[in-house]
């Protein structure tokens, strides 16, 4: 199951890279995020910069992995239905997303920290906090993948997927932000209880939706 | 007849609940003090909620003899010095009392202790600090008097944070736990449904999540009201807030979820797999997150839950019936809701 999934994630790499231009178009809309951000000129105070950059990055993984069930109608979904086991497609998806905003978060926080610098007093090196962006990432895409195979199923556009994933990144956005601002504090990544409860509710979301997926994905 | 006997039953506690709680009257506790330090006797006024504190008062007893004021200073380290004042006037929320004030004290804050002849001892910490006070021992001039019996009919605990809004227990917290129980009905259900395919599991599923979410605002609004007062904000941001709100917020996508696939056969599938994910997000963001990171809220890390403290007899004979009671209610609601919606199904397949 694990190669049929590391297959389907090579495989949504491919054609995510046969469209360079969403690709492009996700990132013009980071960057530009991060500049309108930059120009707002009201977040030098560190709380307020590490929630800022977390709202940058959701609403950028928002467009990287808000689609990615998109090209599983019709035919193609027969075909999956019939050739790959559930278990392994979501996997491959939830690969893929991880990659995705892994990608994401080396532009948005690249971004952040040359456009915005860090707040004065903070100890956090770009290193870190790509290491902290890319651990959010792992917690966030799950359940943006989760949300969006749900959603997917509905008819109600795009949009559901917004609506049902919100309210649950709320709690992984603020322990992001808690953890950020610990990192800025000077603790160390290894002493954070966020950096904990972030990785066990992303791992905890990856295995529910492993799990469910099956149901959803039967016709 | 069995049937109707919860259902009933459940309303008739919650009706006893809710006259209890709003008619049982609070201890008297002492809520704040006032010191004149103008003259060379300093005046100590105190003020009190709750049940008068004249009660059982002798109101042709002008020297107020039945009542004993005592200020205490210090602790077991530095020592302690209990003082005596005079109690010149005594009404059913206010006392006052004279003292001279003392040359030395062991600590520079006095705590307040004062004996009443019915409705027992009363006390106010850090009642008032004397500036400029020499340290040292000894400076007292009598010593705290003898328990007086309580003789006060059935009150509610006085606690100095939130007084009198110690009644809402009887609605925030049942509230919760009946959303919580029906919640995980709804669970149980969904799962059910995916295991089995019937579509009755569905219906229970929807019927429960409907009921929980009404019981959930219910629980944010009387949590608001006494945030309001005890934190003095109608919303802080606080891990169990957020758990809370997050929760409803969830459950209100699954209605969205729910009413937005036009595609009838889809929906109990792709509901029950929502419903499992949110089940369990509930739990860790009511019961798990809260527990390891600093809260306010009552019963989480950093502040002790209301059976530590002030969950007294009196109290307890109104929560659990509550408990009860709320949650009767609730299942009632969620019975109701079951058959609406499985009337609501017989009629479009009609």
């Amino acid at each position: 199951m694990m190669t049929a999934a590391f297959h389907i994630a090579r495989l949504e790499g491919r054609l995510a890279l046969r469209k360079a231009h969403q690709l492009a178009a996700i990132g013009l809309f980071a960057i530009c995020a991060v500049y309108l951000v930059f120009q707002a000129d009201g977040f030098k105070q560190a709380d307020a910069w590490a929630a800022q950059l977390w709202v940058v990055y959701l609403f950028s993984i928002f467009s990287a992995a808000g689609r990615l069930f998109d090209r599983e109608q019709g035919p193609t979904r027969r075909y999956l239905q019939w050739a790959v086991q559930p278990r392994a497609l979501i996997g491959g998806k939830l690969l893929y997303a991880w990659a995705m905003t892994g990608a994401m978060t080396l532009l948005v926080f690249v971004a952040f920290y040359l456009f915005l610098g860090v707040p004065e007093g903070s100890h956090i090196s770009l290193g870190a906090l790509i290491g902290a962006g890319f651990w959010g990432a792992f917690a966030m895409s799950t359940t943006v993948t989760t949300v969006t195979a749900i959603a997917s199923q509905t008819q109600a556009g795009p949009a559901i997927a917004a609506v049902l994933g919100l309210p649950l990144l709320i709690p992984q956005l603020i322990l992001c932000t808690r953890m950020t601002r610990e990192l800025m504090a000077g603790v160390p990544w290894i002493a954070s209880e966020h950096f904990v409860f972030l990785g066990s509710l992303g791992l905890g979301t990856a295995v529910l939706a492993v799990l469910l997926f099956p149901y959803i994905w039967r016709s | 007849m069995t049937g109707k006997l919860w259902k009933w039953g459940g309303i008739a506690l919650l009706m006893v609940v809710v006259w209890r709680a709003f008619t049982t009257p609070m201890q008297p506790g002492l809520v704040a003090s006032e010191v004149d330090k103008s003259l060379d006797i300093w005046e100590i006024t105190l003020t009190s909620a709750g049940y008068p504190l004249d009660f059982n008062a002798n109101p042709s007893d002008p020297q107020h003899s039945d009542f004993q004021l005592v200020l205490k200073s210090g602790d077991m380290n530095t020592g302690i010095a209990t003082y005596c004042a005079e109690v010149t006037a005594v009404e059913s929320h206010r006392i006052v009392g004279r003292f001279t004030p003392p040359d030395t004290l062991p600590a520079p804050s006095m705590d307040v202790y004062l004996m009443t002849p019915g409705a027992g001892s009363l006390m106010l910490r850090h009642a008032f600090s004397v500036q400029g006070s020499i340290q040292g021992l000894p400076a007292e001039n009598c010593a705290l008097g003898e328990e007086q019996p309580y003789l006060l009919p059935t009150t509610i605990p006085f606690q100095p944070t939130i007084l009198e809004t110690i009644r809402n227990l009887m609605f925030h917290v049942p509230m919760w736990f009946a959303m919580f129980f029906i919640m995980g009905l709804g669970f149980v259900a969904s799962i059910r449904f995916m295991l089995s395919g019937d579509i009755k599991f569905d219906q229970r599923a929807d019927a429960a999540a409907r009921t929980g979410l009404l019981f959930g605002i219910l629980g944010l609004i009387t949590g608001a009201v006494w945030a309001r007062f005890t934190w003095g904000a109608w919303w802080v941001s606080d891990p169990q807030l957020n758990g809370a709100l997050v929760t409803v917020l969830v459950y209100s996508g699954y209605r969205i979820l729910r009413a937005s696939t036009a595609d009838d056969d889809r929906v109990p599938r792709l509901a029950a797999a929502y419903n499992v994910f949110a089940f369990i997000l509930l739990v860790v963001l009511l019961m798990i997150l809260p527990k390891y990171n600093e809260s306010l809220h009552p019963g989480k890390d950093g502040s002790p839950g209301f059976n530590t403290y002030d969950l007294d007899n009196t109290l307890r004979l109104m929560f659990y019936p509550a408990v009860i009671g709320w949650g009767a209610l609730c299942y009632w609601i969620y019975k109701l809701r079951l058959r609406m919606i499985r009337v609501g199904r017989a009629l479009i397949n009609r």
